[in-house]
């Protein structure tokens, strides 16, 4: 056991490094430097051109002019200490900017799980029980071909229906500008009032995995021995999928809800941007257009470490559900 | 009012290829406090009996016919209405199988969670009711809070029990609760529910493929196969004296019931899935007739109690003989009575030792058997035909005689060809080409070569062991149905006797025919007898089945011929 438990944090460390490492030299491989920018990212935004001489002092400043090898052994001596540097762009704590956007993505990237998890076990449900028959098969093709649809394209057409033409929702933001809230219930509203469409973009697109898992794997329980046995003992249709037949076709849906934070979190940057959504997927975006090395490390060391976290949540999770796993 | 009762029952499953009549039309009643006992080889449709009384035939299953409980018809009830039977009234055991309790739920849980449906207590007075039935069982209640995995096959076993305890049935439907179990467990769950049984009366539905398991609880046992009914009766009438070919194999090759005998299962296969017209028995039946291949034969009472369905009304006898008496004149003028009021039945497929030292009498009553001489008093009857008017030693599925001295019956001037054939020839059987054909069949069924280069052999250049095999297909090339085998293997070393011996008896497992095999060897006789005559002084002191007269003899001679095999091979006595 303690054996298994050292190997088990020395992988862990590895994986974290290699993260860092790429997280590292990946920016600095693209073109270009903070300095030396000239578009602008978001429209209307001011173009700040620098002479030579300033870009240098500030090179200098952030001790960019300094040997990669350097600056790598810098940064990873001040992550030792929790400090993830300070943006280029704003001017302020990298892990100020993360902690000012990170709430939002995680309001939405844990909204999304928990729906499209739940609305897919409940129709991969439905589904199941009504195999063979007409409503299985039209909820099925519809789902698949409903997947096939990128979650930006999703995305830009919601917005265009829900917040351009019907008006229904904002077209931006995570709260209305300037708000004066009348109490907490009304704040509430208003945030899940904007998180309401990139919500339902992320569930969408994880909404068929889940079904798909949630379905086939239920008629495959439903065919074993211990269903015969819970339903010999006159307990109810109800009580023989619910209680026999779910928990045992809920695991691997588990593991998939594990995966699927991961995919989401990639996602995420693209539905954030369709709906200047201002989380860290967006943040990470003009970062990147900015070449804001800091910040750019410091959101993609959040999303790798978040990564992880739900990976080994899911393991412990598992470990929980099914007492057959030894852990 | 019976408990339950079943009426033409047919379960059919349908498949993408073929239909599967798994259970075809059977009827049975359980009363209440009985335990019947449902026996047959695998696949001969229990399980669907038993799937079929819960209501839990998969969907695949095409299902008729009654089912009756207490009167009521739950044969046709959804599902909804047959949970209102489910576990309070019925409950089944099911085999242990890896799967067969849900994985992920405690074991404890299983078994309370039918106690507080159907019998509304509270989760708490359900777990100690839970505790209880887990020490009536044998099981510490402390194993509660384990997963299934966690436990043996054995406590696994023991748990659906309890589980299936927990509501206190009326019936218990019990499918081959013991199949997966050492015999050590096996014997404690026997006896375990031979106490219940006793205990809290249950009725229960035994269901298994080992008929000494169920015969061991049962009081009474229907024989399945192929989804149908073949027998029935009262557990000890069927095992000591089976009706039914089929059960009768089923028996003969179990070996707690049959000792000291070598096992001969019963041969072929049980036929699945196809349109069957007729008997389903006909392919491994050693006594079909005509209408075996047109109709079906139907379960028909024979008194006792018991049932069969056998158009031939179950084993039927071959031969009879009745006061057959016989003796010799000496030269002194006195006369010995070598057959003394003989009375004598073989019947169709089994294995007749006749024991006996060596003067009792058995060559001449062999003789007499075979027409080879006749008997002063008495007649001998070969499918209730007169044997002396019949002359049945000289036609096609009639009798046949192989001696001792196989010198006496193959000549040494005659060739292989010319010994196998002699029968043929002299009965004016088939053409010549038939004849080299039906002896090439014959050498190859005794295991001799058939190459023409051995056909040409001369009987004299042969061994023992061979010349004995040339009689036996001299023997077989007629197609006995009752071979009459008087001391074979006594002239024969005994490695070569034990092979002879073994040929001897696949030849009768495989082709099926009736054998009277004659010895004064008690000990070889056990392993290919079904049934024992002894013989001492020309008259027939003991006849019975060879593992009643082996363990308890009752006449003071074949007690002393017991005796002495057993003092021959068990130094401590
Ligand atoms: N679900 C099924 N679909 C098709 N055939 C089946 C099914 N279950 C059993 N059978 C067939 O039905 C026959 C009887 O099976 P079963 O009742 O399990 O016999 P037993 O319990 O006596 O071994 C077998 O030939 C088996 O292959
Ligand atoms: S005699 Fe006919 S009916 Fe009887 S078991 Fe044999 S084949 Fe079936
Ligand atoms: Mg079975």
């Amino acid at each position: 056991m303690g054996e298994d438990r050292n190997s088990f944090i020395f992988r862990l460390l590895l994986t974290l490094f290699v993260i860092l490492a790429i997280n590292f030299f990946l920016p600095r491989m693209m073109p270009g430097d903070p300095f030396s920018t000239t578009s602008a990212d978001e429209v209307g935004e001011e173009i700040i051109v620098m002479t030579e001489e300033q870009r240098l002092y500030y090179m200098n400043y952030y001790g960019l002019d300094r040997p990669l090898h350097e600056q790598f052994l810098v940064y990873m001596k001040n992550l030792m200490t929790g400090d993830l540097g300070r943006s280029i762009y704003y001017k302020m704590p990298v892990s100020d900017v993360i902690m000012l956007h990170l709430p939002w993505t995680m309001l939405i990237v844990v909204g999304a799980t928990v729906i499209s998890t739940v609305s897919g076990v409940v129709l991969g449900t439905f589904s199941a029980k009504n195999r063979k028959k007409g409503s299985d098969r039209i909820m099925m093709t519809g789902l698949i071909a409903f997947a096939e649809i990128p979650s930006f394209l999703l995305g830009l057409i919601l917005l265009l229906v829900f917040s351009v033409y019907l008006r229904l929702f904002p077209l931006a933001g995570a709260i209305t500008p300037f708000a004066d809230y009348n109490g907490p219930a009304e704040q509430a509203w208003d945030i899940l009032y904007h998180a309401f469409l990139p919500v339902v973009t992320l569930s969408l697109s994880q909404l068929t995995g889940v079904y798909l898992l949630t379905r086939n794997t239920l008629i495959t329980v439903i065919t074993k021995d211990y269903i015969r046995t819970a339903r010999a003992k006159g307990l109810g249709e109800k009580t023989v999928w619910n209680r026999h037949a779910l928990r045992n076709a809920l695991l691997p849906v588990v593991t998939r809800t594990g995966f699927m934070i991961g995919i989401m979190m990639g996602g995420v940057v693209l539905v954030e941007s369709v709906f200047s959504y201002p989380g860290i997927g967006m943040t990470l975006r003009s970062a990147v257009v900015g070449r804001d090395y800091p910040l750019i490390q410091g959101i993609l060391l959040v999303i790798a470490v978040s990564i992880l976290i739900c990976n080994l949540l899911v393991d412990k999770i598992y470990g929980k559900l099914d007492p057959r796993v030894v852990i | 009012m019976s408990l339950l009762k079943i009426n033409d029952l047919k379960c059919h499953y349908l498949t993408d290829i073929s239909t599967v009549k798994a259970v075809d039309g059977i009827s049975f009643e359980i009363e209440e406090g009985e335990i019947l006992g449902i026996v047959g080889e695998s696949g001969s449709g229990k399980t669907t009996v038993a799937l079929g009384i819960m209501g839990l035939l998969p969907e695949n299953a095409a299902i008729s016919g009654e089912i009756l409980y207490r009167d009521e018809l739950i044969s046709s009830l959804p599902e909804s209405g047959m949970d209102r039977f489910r576990w309070k009234d019925i409950a089944i055991v099911f085999q242990n199988g890896l799967e067969v309790m849900n994985p992920v739920l405690k074991v404890g849980v299983q078994v309370t969670e039918p106690m507080i449906r159907h019998l509304e207590i509270s989760p708490g007075k359900a777990r100690s009711k839970c505790a209880d039935l887990f020490r009536t069982v044998g099981l510490d209640p402390k194993w509660m809070d384990l997963y299934p995995h966690q436990l043996s096959g054995g406590m696994r076993q023991r748990v659906l029990l309890a589980m299936a305890l927990s509501c206190e049935p009326k019936l218990l439907i019990l499918d081959e609760v013991t199949s997966a179990l050492d015999a050590f467990t096996r014997k404690e769950i026997r006896d375990l529910l031979v106490d219940l049984q006793k205990e809290k009366g249950y009725t229960m539905l035994m269901i298994s493929h080992d008929i000494t398991f169920v015969s061991s609880v049962a009081s009474r046992i229907a024989v399945m196969y192929s989804g149908k009914v073949v027998e029935s009766g009262p557990v000890r009438d069927i095992l000591v004296s089976p009706r039914h070919p089929y059960t009768r194999g089923l028996v003969h090759s179990t070996p707690d019931i049959f000792v000291y005998k070598d096992l001969w299962g019963i041969p072929g296969d049980v036929p699945a899935g196809e349109e069957f017209k007729g008997c389903p028995f006909r392919p491994r039946c050693t006594q079909k007739i005509d209408i075996c291949n047109k109709a079906s034969p139907v379960l028909m009472p024979v008194g006792g109690g018991r049932e069969i369905a056998c158009h031939r009304g179950g084993i039927a006898g071959l031969l009879e003989a009745r006061n057959l008496s016989f003796s010799y004149r000496l030269p002194d003028g006195e006369y010995l009575q070598a057959v003394d009021n003989v009375n004598l039945e073989v019947r169709e497929g089994e294995v007749l030792a006749v024991v006996g030292q060596t003067g009792s009498g058995k060559s001449t009553l062999a003789h007499i058997l075979a027409n080879v001489i006749r008997p002063e008093y008495g007649e001998v009857l070969f499918m209730d035909g007169n044997v002396s008017g019949g002359n049945y030693g000289n036609r096609v599925n009639g009798i046949q005689i192989v001696f001792q001295d196989p010198f006496s019956s193959t000549s040494n001037r005659f060739t292989v060809l010319d010994a196998v054939k002699e029968p043929l020839y002299i009965n004016k059987i088939g053409s010549n080409g038939d004849r080299l054909q039906m002896v090439k069949n014959a050498l190859e069924l005794v295991r001799l070569p058939n190459t023409d280069n051995f056909l040409s052999k001369y009987c004299g250049e042969l061994s023992g062991g061979q010349r004995q095999r040339v009689a036996l297909a001299r023997a077989m090339v007629m197609e006995p149905k009752l071979l009459i085998a008087d001391e074979i293997t006594s002239a024969l070393d005994v490695s070569t006797s034990a092979n002879v011996l073994r040929l001897l008896k696949g030849l009768q497992n495989r082709r099926g025919f009736a054998m009277i095999y004659i010895s004064h060897d008690l000990s070889l006789t056990l392993k290919i007898a079904d049934r024992i005559a002894v013989m001492n002084s020309g008259k027939i002191v003991e006849t019975g089945n060879s593992h009643d007269v082996m363990l308890s003899p009752y006449d003071e001679y074949t007690k002393r011929l017991v005796g002495s095999r057993i003092g021959l091979c068990c130094h401590n006595h």
